[in-house]
């Protein structure tokens, strides 16, 4: 199956056709942000994130810290970390890109704000010439767990939580 | 003539990047064998991912993953060896040397006790202040030192668990629970296919020291008709890589079983290590 590629911002024309299991690469300015930093993101005003420059519409949202030893996906069902999916997906965030199950509130959170749940592989190394440039956009004091505007080139991804639909959820019926 | 600790100091430096930049033989083979049987679009893609990570890793000595982990050391001390405490340092420093050339990310926690737990004054810059926890001292015939440097991320430790078991005198009883703990670790994990080390002991610390030595030093290409069973069984899961689905949740297990206490509990301790797990190097001097 070819990737879907998309470009953020990414437009709601852009989600409509996809789909649980589907495989994307996604281009573009993105943020990273984890544990210490989402839920001081989500305590923040729109008027304090344009202060700083931060758009979440139509954004990107990669659950990784950002270091000398690269970028990699943290574990997205950490309580911070899911705690901020459903608050940022409801102030424009498309797409929250982690690893490993949610909840079955984030999923239904995902589906009423129409954003998704991708995952991609701790590719730290194959990562590498895909960060194009990174920088601090907020919380400079919280070191790797700042928040980060990342430019980027192809990360690949698989669509895990869309729709009201779960990757986890079919696999562990199965199971 | 005595060990060198400068000899000890590099080798250590040495073993901590290969470990956080390669894959050993071992886990590459179990890789091999887990694309022959898997059939699921999206497993296979995950899988590919990690074994072209791993090229790219080794090829460019760039760390696996950016959770470089927390170094922990087994140490192997040769019983005619002269091994003393400035060769413990040496060590210590091999260690932080090592940090800053792979380099490992800095993740060490500033403040005092309550300060460190809260997190609320900040992280070190420097990636070797990621300190490991006690040496693992273990006794060996010869005169030479082994030191096997492994790296633990963070993802496993979430869903490691070490607890008690009620055998009731058959290891089918503790067989199915490992494998039910590793059933629901890698639902949970987010990084496999897995491999899961498992020891099994007296008390906590003993299992938990059993099982790094399984890390350490088991083999994934030689698998036990155990460690087979237990792979098996949490395979039937489903989960597969990722989560995506598909037949390889795990590409192996690693089991190693200790002195036993007179007792219907045994105590086992099973971490579902990532899929670029276990990050090990041994390195030999004297």
């Amino acid at each position: 199956m070819r990737p879907v590629c998309l470009e953020t911002p990414i437009p709601p024309e852009a989600m409509a056709g996809l789909h649980v299991g589907d495989f994307l690469e996604i281009s573009g300015v993105i943020y990273a942000g984890r544990d210490a930093v989402l839920p001081k993101i989500v305590a923040m005003s729109d008027a304090e994130l344009a202060a700083r420059g931060i758009d979440l519409e139509g954004s990107v949202i990669f659950h990784t810290a950002v270091s000398v030893a690269g970028v990699g996906p943290t574990t997205s069902s950490k309580i911070e970390i899911e705690e901020s999916i459903a608050p940022l997906s409801a102030r424009g965030v498309r797409i929250h890109l982690g690893k490993g199950r949610l909840k079955a509130d984030s999923i239904r959170a995902l589906h009423a704000h129409a954003s998704l749940f991708a995952v991609t592989t701790p590719s730290t190394a194959l990562l590498t010439d895909r960060i194009l440039a990174t920088e601090i956009a907020a919380f400079p004091e919280l070191g790797m767990e700042a928040l980060y505007r990342l430019r980027v080139d192809r990360i690949p991804a698989v669509v895990a939580i869309f729709h009201g639909e779960s990757i986890f959820e079919q696999q562990a019926q199965r199971g | 003539m005595g060990i060198s600790s400068e000899k000890l100091r590099e080798a250590t430096a040495e073993a901590l990047v290969r470990a956080g930049s390669s894959f050993t033989p071992g886990l590459r083979a179990a890789y091999a064998r887990a694309l022959e049987v898997e059939t699921d679009e999206r497993s296979l893609w995950a899988m590919r991912q990690f074994l072209e990570n791993a090229d790219v890793a080794e090829r460019r000595t760039l760390p696996l993953c950016d959770d470089t982990g927390i170094p922990h050391v087994l140490l192997e001390v040769g019983e005619l060896a002269e091994f003393g405490g400035a060769h413990l340092g040496a060590i210590t420093e091999g260690i932080a040397e090592g940090l800053k050339r792979l380099p490992g990310r800095p993740m060490a926690v500033l403040g005092d006790e309550v300060q460190r737990i809260e997190q609320s004054q900040g992280l070190s810059l420097h990636s070797e202040d990621v300190i490991p926890p006690a040496f693992s001292v273990k006794r060996i015939p010869g005169d030479r030192v082994r030191i096997t440097v492994l790296l633990l991320g963070g993802g496993p430790e979430i869903r490691a668990k070490t607890y008690r078991i009620f055998h009731k005198h058959r290891l089918e009883t503790v067989v199915d629970e490992v494998a039910q703990w590793g059933i629901e670790a890698v639902r949970e994990l987010g990084c496999t296919p897995a491999v899961v080390a498992v020891g099994l002991g007296r008390t906590h610390f003993e299992a938990t020291s059993l099982m790094l030595e399984a890390m350490a030093r088991g083999d994934l290409e030689r698998q036990t008709p155990l460690e087979q069973q237990i792979t098996e069984k949490i395979n039937a899961g489903g989960s597969g890589p990722l989560g995506l689905g598909g037949r390889v949740s795990v590409l192996a297990t690693l089991v190693n079983i200790g002195p036993q206490r007179a007792s219907g509990v045994r105590i086992a301790s099973v971490r579902t290590c990532c899929g670029i797990e276990p990050r090990r190097a041994t390195v030999e001097v004297g």
